[in-house]
């Protein structure tokens, strides 16, 4: 059972990662990104390929890094013309260019699922709390820990940090007192889309590499966006914790209904609080 | 200023919808029948060539297995002058895709657009089951080559279907028995994924492992297809005072589960066993040492020492620098039956080629043994395998046969 809360902690630090450059891009823009799964996947197979070493873990990192960041440009280049349209013409552009991204990655890397191995030293199991755990996602927990911190204070201690806070709560004020957000819009897109790269190499040892794991992970970052209110960096982490615990704990608790835990915990949180445990109106309803 | 409508929850529900379907889409998206693979009917007039339509998965999740089926029944072929009986055969290719949603088209595409003889192929047991009716109406014979849901043979098939391949029960009960033998009869978990064939696997198991004596102590269905975290079910089977875990998967979910299982420390203490799928073709290399002495049962090994066995594995990885998978063997086969069957054959009607199928007997040159055809599905060896290290490659060693085993009756 505690290991149960522990594991949970893991998959909640991992989908920190991957929510969080979801929700500030939503917040920040209000493009709901649907190319973010295919990001995580591009990730989790330049894992695989490098994996086995930790020169090849890096080097995965440092490939991912830089080409989430320069996905994340262009997205938000492509993205730009549709800012004045609705959500779903936003959606439909970046479900497209997800579905390329998919088809591409099949033919560079093959469609037969391929598994990462951790870097070594970190790939062998150690004993906690009486049961047998895999040290990689032992430190996965602090990795997650880490960014959480980093990417809190970046967001609530700086003044770029202040600057992105005030464009989730009203773009057109910021844009109005005479600042022109448009760097730090297309920022704080290629930083998202480098946190779902990234998010992908770190998966890579856990949920490996295969053709679907893109719509998979997607739609679990969803419901953490959507359990923890949307652009707030405390929700994607309180979310991603509580699907964490859902998607381990909830399964352990209540096997027969492993399939719709998920989504009951989703439905759940629509019925009593609509906008999300810390989305204010500020950061869905204000526009 | 209010030109971006309100994200409303229905509407973010929406694209949750768009979400879910992306693979549904991008399977369709590519699903393309492919041209014809025939080598343009040398033989003469039309009254000796045979059309074959092969319908295997170019794309989707199962596009794998269907490289390997092209790649058996192509080695057949090459390695018998591209002949069945006196007839030259063409083989008309087509994409079954990954669901009966492109399955059922591209089979009644080479039914009707190509106008084929026999239809040889179908991964999808969905599939399989799918096409009963358009075959019965058409009167053509299907060779099912891995499909392996029960009903594709059961009490209401069709006399049009045969199966050169397994049923999801033969193999899992031939496990049941043998596992209630060998001394774990006090207590077996079982878990598989939650969609038909897992359901199918687990009840055939449990019916034989319990008339051996055995108790199934708890069983658990995964969600299918999203699972790729099975801590919260290892844990289940910790708790279940199991002395040894039954499972089937395949494709990405076996490379998880097995190399999770071995990662919760449960490899040691719990010893693994599944269907041969778990550990069969290319997820072996992908699991690595976590799979090594996991058990399984299937109808084949590429490790099988006969000489018909060696002879098709040298040709094969000749061919294809790898070596053959099962799926491989049931294209390899499904051609070698309708060889046999068309030499006798006195036309190339579905009645006649029926009939035909009826009297072939004992394929007795199969690199899986011996093996005869029993209610149109293989009557045939069952074998005990284990995950060895031989010289740096993994390789499912037969340590046991089972022996001939048919198609168990219905659960």
């Amino acid at each position: 059972m505690l290991v149960s809360v522990l594991n949970g902690l893991a998959i909640g630090s991992l989908l920190f990662i991957l929510a969080v450059g979801l929700s500030l891009v939503f917040g920040m823009m209000d493009v709901l990104n649907l190319a973010h799964g295919a990001l995580f996947l591009g990730g989790a197979y330049l894992g695989a390929t490098f994996s086995g070493s930790w020169g090849g873990f890096l080097a995965a990192f440092g490939i991912a890094a830089v080409g989430g960041l320069v996905a994340g440009a262009l997205l938000s280049l492509m993205t730009a013309p549709l800012r004045r349209r609705s959500h779903l013409d936003q959606a439909l552009l970046t479900l497209g260019v997800a579905f390329v991204v998919a088809e591409l990655l099949i033919i560079a890397f093959g469609d037969d699922p391929l598994s990462a191995a951790a870097p070594p030293a970190l790939d062998g199991s150690v004993t906690v709390l009486g049961a047998v755990y895999p040290t990689y996602r032992l430190v996965l927990i602090g990795v997650g820990a880490v960014l959480a911190v980093a990417v809190y204070l970046v967001v609530e201690r700086t003044r770029v940090g202040a600057l992105v806070r005030a464009t989730v709560a009203d773009r057109e004020m910021v844009a109005a007192v005479g600042i022109d957000n448009r760097l730090v819009t297309t920022a704080v897109f290629a930083v998202g889309s480098l946190l779902a790269t990234t998010a992908g190499v770190l998966g890579g040892p856990i949920y490996g590499a295969r053709p679907g794991l893109d719509a998979t992970v997607l739609i679990l970052a969803l419901v953490v966006v959507v359990i923890g209110g949307l652009g707030s960096v405390r929700g994607a982490l309180v979310g991603a914790l509580i699907i964490g615990q859902v998607d381990t704990l909830g399964r352990v608790l209540l096997p027969e209904l492993a399939s719709f835990v998920l989504f009951g915990a989703l439905a759940l949180v629509l019925v009593l609080r609509p906008q999300g445990l810390f989305g204010g109106p500020a950061s869905v309803g204000a526009r | 200023m209010a030109d971006h409508p309100l994200l409303s929850r229905r509407r973010l529900l929406g694209v949750f919808g768009a979400a879910a379907s992306l693979p549904v889409l991008s399977a369709c998206g590519s699903s393309v029948g492919g041209g014809g693979g025939g080598d343009g009917g040398g033989g003469g007039g039309g009254g000796n060539t045979v059309r074959v339509g092969l319908v295997v998965p170019q794309s989707g999740v199962y596009a794998a297995l269907g490289t390997d089926m092209q790649r058996g029944w192509q080695l057949w072929l090459d390695g018998n002058g591209g002949r069945f009986g006196d007839y030259t055969v063409e083989t008309v290719l087509a994409d079954e895709g990954e669901s009966p949603q492109t399955g059922v088209p591209a089979v009644q595409k080479v039914l009707q657009s190509d106008g084929v003889d026999v239809v040889v192929g179908i991964v999808n047991s969905a599939t399989a089951l799918g096409v009963r009716d358009l075959l019965a109406e058409s009167k053509k014979v299907l060779i099912v080559a891995n499909a392996g849901a029960e009903d594709v043979t059961g009490a209401g098939r069709t006399p049009y279907i045969w199966r050169s391949s397994f049923t999801n029960g033969q193999i899992s009960a031939a496990m049941g028995t043998h596992l209630a033998e060998s001394g774990f009869g006090e207590g077996v978990y079982a878990i598989a994924p939650d969609y038909a064939a897992g359901t199918e696997v687990i009840s055939y198991f449990t019916r034989a492992f319990e008339a051996g004596g055995g108790r199934v102590v708890g069983s658990a269905q995964t969600p299918f297809g999203s699972t790729t975290d099975f801590q919260p079910f290892l844990t289940g089977i910790q708790g279940s005072g199991a002395r040894a875990t039954f499972c089937f998967y395949s494709g990405a979910e076996a490379i998880s589960f097995v190399q999770q299982y071995a990662a919760f420390g449960l490899a040691e203490s719990i010893p693994l066993y599944g269907s041969g799928f778990l550990t069969e073709g290319n997820v072996l290399p992908q699991q690595g040492a976590a799979a090594l002495g996991v058990q399984n049962t299937l109808h084949y090994s590429d490790q099988l020492d006969t000489p018909e066995n060696a002879a098709f594995v040298d040709a094969y990885t000749a061919a294809h620098g790898e070596s053959p998978s099962c799926f491989a063997v049931q294209a390899y086969d499904a051609a070698n039956v309708l060889n046999r069957a068309l030499g006798t054959a006195t036309a190339l009607d579905g009645d006649a080629v029926v009939t035909a199928l009826e009297g072939v007997g004992t394929i007795d040159d199969s690199p899986r043994g011996p093996w005869t055809f029993e209610n149109q599905t293989p009557r045939q060896n069952i074998y005990l395998r284990e995950v060895q290290d031989s010289g740096g490659t993994l390789v499912n060693a037969v340590v046991q046969d089972l022996g001939p085993q048919g198609q168990p009756a219905a659960v």
